[in-house]
């Protein structure tokens, strides 16, 4: 009886809320639902481990890439880097696919609004080598964009960005409305 | 008695076993209307509320963070965020432009549903339709963030 309940007791723990907070260095960004959460994991293609859809490179950094948590086995879906510009992750973990690594950062935990186990990265780190912090996004903007080169954020020069606005609009109704909307805003 | 109380711990035993054994995630077929939204804004609240971070409001800030590689959902009618993977042949959900052209735009989508560790995850087979945008809400809200019009007295 007493191995049962051990053998139980050890089935049910990873399914307990698990503290990933222990060791975290995750800078805050004051988010009302953010919790500092340091984990090891493997990167993986997210469309690959739903699907069975797997290219070689896991998409280069143009697919979604998920951290498939080591203590839970857990799929933490990381959303944004760790740069203040409307970044994402995949181009920071794009290097890191199929390995496991060890990141810091922040999760967003709202289930009211459905947002389990989305993550913001800050650092990630493989095996002994030094962490190296999650803010690379711009600088492979800027590699692409060479014929963008500018002052002011790189979402001020994007040409696919630029595009869309000068024919939808910044509001995206047509140039139209953007012209009354300023007139009466600014 | 004991063979009862034997019985019920074996049950149990599997069913706490069970989420463990079938991660394997098996897709299901739906249709969902809603709109095409950047996912970060509306769960972290860093630009405001739910309310503010879609729409007409937040269209450039949407396209910002689509284009910067920002998983991009689809908020259904009923307030059911689906994480979009792929859309038609297109894989880069991560900043491609088949994604980015339809940011702020309520489509009606059919794909396959994906449910793993409390996030549904989308790969759209088709969208059956594309409405533009339809929410309107740039009156109620102003342009959020409010740089995202650069003022142009400066």
């Amino acid at each position: 009886m007493r191995h049962l309940i051990a053998c139980l007791a050890l089935i049910a723990s990873p399914l307990a809320a698990q503290d990933f907070s222990e060791g975290s260095e995750a800078r805050s960004w004051n988010l009302y639902a953010e919790v500092p959460a340091k984990f090891e994991a493997e990167v993986v293609d997210v469309l690959c481990t739903l699907t069975g859809d797997c290219p070689e490179d896991c998409g280069a950094g143009k697919r979604q890439l998920g951290l498939v948590r080591s203590a839970d086995d857990v799929l933490v879906f990381p959303m944004k880097n760790s740069q203040p510009a409307f970044t994402g992750a995949a181009v920071e973990l794009a290097p890191f696919c199929g390995q496991t690594v060890t990141v810091d950062g922040l999760m967003i935990d709202d289930p009211e609004l459905g947002a389990n186990n989305v993550y913001l990265l800050q650092t990630i780190k493989v095996a002994d080598a030094d962490k190296i912090k999650a803010n690379q996004w711009t600088k492979v903007w800027a590699k692409n964009h060479p014929d963008a080169k500018g002052k002011g954020p790189w979402f001020r020069r994007d040409p696919r960005i630029k595009d869309i606005i000068a024919t939808e609009g910044y509001l995206g109704l047509g140039l139209e409305v953007d012209e009354a909307f300023i007139a009466d805003n600014f | 008695m004991r063979s009862q109380i034997l019985t019920g711990l074996a049950s149990a035993i599997a069913l706490l076993a069970a989420p463990i054994a079938g991660h394997a995630a098996e897709g299901t077929r739906v249709q969902v209307t809603g709109e095409i939204i950047d996912t970060w804004c509306y769960y972290s609240g860093v630009m405001g509320s739910p309310d503010a971070v879609v729409g007409s409001a937040h269209h450039t800030c949407a396209l910002w963070c689509s284009a910067g590689g920002i998983p991009v959902g689809l908020l259904a009618e009923d307030g059911t965020v689906y994480m979009v993977l792929k859309v038609g042949d297109d894989a880069e959900a991560a900043g491609g432009d088949t994604i980015l052209n339809l940011a702020a735009h309520t489509v009606e989508a059919d794909g396959m549903l994906y449910q793993r560790d409390g996030l549904n995850y989308l790969v759209v087979s088709e969208v059956v339709s594309d409405m533009d945008i339809t929410n309107v809400n740039h009156d109620d809200y102003g342009n959020v963030p409010s740089f995202s019009i650069p003022d142009p007295n400066k």
